[in-house]
């Protein structure tokens, strides 16, 4: 399980972000004494740093370019401003990607496991059942079996992986896929929801996706 | 200055000296003066006239000249007391020192009211982003807590934000401060942030989005560009055809040396007598009078920020059947030597 440090001076954020986050299955940890936040952070455990610009003391940018001087480790800027100097500046810092406030929730869990995954070097073998996940062949296998996902389903069915056990809604969906700039419609999403069970439903996994009403679906 | 409007305003010291003329030839005639002296003494009299008149009438007019073709000149019309000689005449300084006066009073007061203006402003920007935290929570706690009330105030709170968006961009695109970045942007990054930002909106209008051919990068602010395009959403969102679906298409093409971007939407069109005003400020026009809730700022914005970024746009429509909008990105020279 990756863990996380949130570095944010709003105590309301922070606790939102801290339930956000636990909520899709990390481990979660918060900065608090700002007065030594290098330090703390230097010597913190997480695999990931969310870092607000606006923080006392040391500001996020100062900060992070002190830590880079030490630790690799991913960072993504949070940032209330709307001008792109600073995020220009963060990523000129090292930072690996930044979101701008208010954001959308959806989208930052979809950077932070992208980041992660990237972070993490070695592509988990992806298995779903005995199956053979190969996201960048967009293909499903077994056995020399091969099925051809198409570029919406596979996006399904990678995030549906990701959360595997979880309610995963329609608005996560959508969000997912209108980031990979599929600007599909509700008709849309329901047909590639209904063709991706088909294909599974020929490896014998009928059951995979169960609809949870008003909910979302669930990849069981 | 004319010497004719310069005499008829000397009617009256002309019109005295010839009376006086007329009373002293008069009396010398009363007397029997001999009618040579007499015959001098007129031409005399009218030499002095005259040579005073015209030194007078010249002395006026190099100063009155010099003042009206400099102020013709001046591109800042009040600097014009900076550029004067000293008169040689008494009512000229005076009126050269009262001007002085007016002006530097006139100056005090425009810097009184930028300084409240640029406060006032900072004040705006700060508070527009300090707004923005508890929106930010409360986006968090409603994702957080997703029900029925959550979602609608996810929906409220999309509002509020865009609300506090405007405020941020007219500011801004009221000023002449230098408060954008230039950098090279990918058309097609800031269409996919563009749409995602409007993402729930569209798609509860049930609205297709068709994007192609956006491969290119432009040199321009990306934050806003994105802000102009989600006010172009907004308005086919607003201004949509009830009986089709919504569909909005958006492409770039490269022209020489400009990269031309469309934006074009099914909806219901601007009528031909208002398209040439919609840029205007408070304008609402036709259709912003048979739909409420049209403030007319959202277009004013568009094109103030694109004129201080130095890009053109364009609209074109045809009632009942689409519009069009094209922004025109010209090429930096510099980018092609870096």
């Amino acid at each position: 399980m990756s863990k996380i440090c949130i570095v944010e001076d709003d105590q309301a954020i922070r606790g939102e972000l801290e339930a956000l986050l636990r909520n899709s299955g990390y481990e979660t940890e918060s900065l608090t004494d700002f007065e030594h936040s290098l330090q703390l952070l230097s010597e913190s455990a997480a695999d990931l740093f969310l870092m607000d610009i606006n923080i006392p003391y040391l500001n996020g940018e100062e900060l992070l370019r002190k830590l880079r001087s030490t630790r690799e480790t991913p960072v993504i800027m949070l940032t209330s401003r709307t001008s792109e100097t600073d995020e220009v500046l963060a990523m000129s810092y090292g930072a690996d990607d930044y979101i701008t406030k208010p954001y959308n929730p959806t989208i930052l869990l979809l950077r932070i496991s992208a980041i992660l995954k990237r972070a993490s070097n070695a592509p988990a073998a992806l298995s779903y059942r005995g199956l053979q996940v190969n996201p960048a062949k967009g293909s499903l296998s077994r056995n020399g079996d091969e099925i051809v996902l198409t570029k919406n389903e596979m996006i399904i069915f990678q995030l549906m992986l990701d959360n595997q056990g979880r309610i995963v809604t329609r608005d996560d969906l959508m969000t997912a896929l209108w980031d990979n700039d599929e600007f599909v419609n509700d008709n849309a999403l329901t047909v590639n929801i209904s063709r991706l069970r088909a294909k599974l439903a020929d490896f014998g996994c009928e059951d995979a996706i169960e609809t949870r009403k008003k909910q979302g679906y669930i990849l069981k | 200055m004319k010497l004719s409007d310069f005499l008829r305003d000397r009617i009256v010291s002309i019109s005295a000296a010839a009376v006086g003329l007329a009373l002293l030839l008069l009396f010398m005639y009363t007397y029997r003066v001999p009618s040579e002296l007499l015959g001098a003494a007129v031409i005399l009299f009218l030499i002095t006239l005259t040579v005073a008149e015209l030194w007078e009438f010249f002395r006026r007019r190099s100063f009155y000249d010099k003042l009206t073709s400099q102020l013709e000149q001046l591109d800042q019309k009040y600097l014009i007391t900076e550029m004067l000689d000293e008169p040689q005449f008494l009512d000229g300084r005076i009126f050269k020192s009262v001007m002085e006066e007016v002006n530097k009073s006139m100056c005090d007061n425009v810097a009184e009211f930028r300084r409240t203006d640029a406060d006032f402003r900072e004040f705006i920007e700060m508070w527009v982003h300090e707004v923005k935290l508890p929106v930010a929570s409360l986006q968090l706690m409603a994702h957080n807590h997703r029900d029925e009330f959550g979602e609608k105030a996810q929906d409220q709170l999309r509002r509020i934000d865009s609300y506090t968006d405007q405020v941020l961009y007219y500011v801004r695109s009221e000023n002449a401060e230098k408060d954008y970045l230039i950098t090279e942007v990918s058309l097609k990054k800031i269409f996919s942030n563009t749409a995602m930002r409007n993402r729930e909106d569209l798609l509860m209008r049930g609205a297709e989005l068709s994007a192609h051919d956006l491969g290119y990068s432009v040199m321009t602010d990306g934050k806003w560009l994105e802000y102009m395009l989600g006010q172009l959403i907004a308005n086919s969102i607003k201004y949509a055809h009830e009986d089709r679906t919504l569909t909005i298409e958006v492409w770039a093409e490269k022209n020489g040396s400009e990269t031309m971007l469309h934006f074009r939407d099914n909806g219901i069109g601007i009528p031909a007598s208002d398209i040439h005003d919609v840029f205007r400020k408070s304008f609402t026009g036709e259709n912003g009078r048979s739909r409420s809730k049209s403030t007319g700022m959202g277009l004013y914005i568009v094109k103030s920020l694109c004129q201080r970024l130095g890009h053109k746009v364009e609209v074109s429509s045809v009632q009942g059947e689409w519009t069009e909008f094209i922004f025109t990105f010209a090429d930096n020279e510099l980018m092609n030597v870096v």
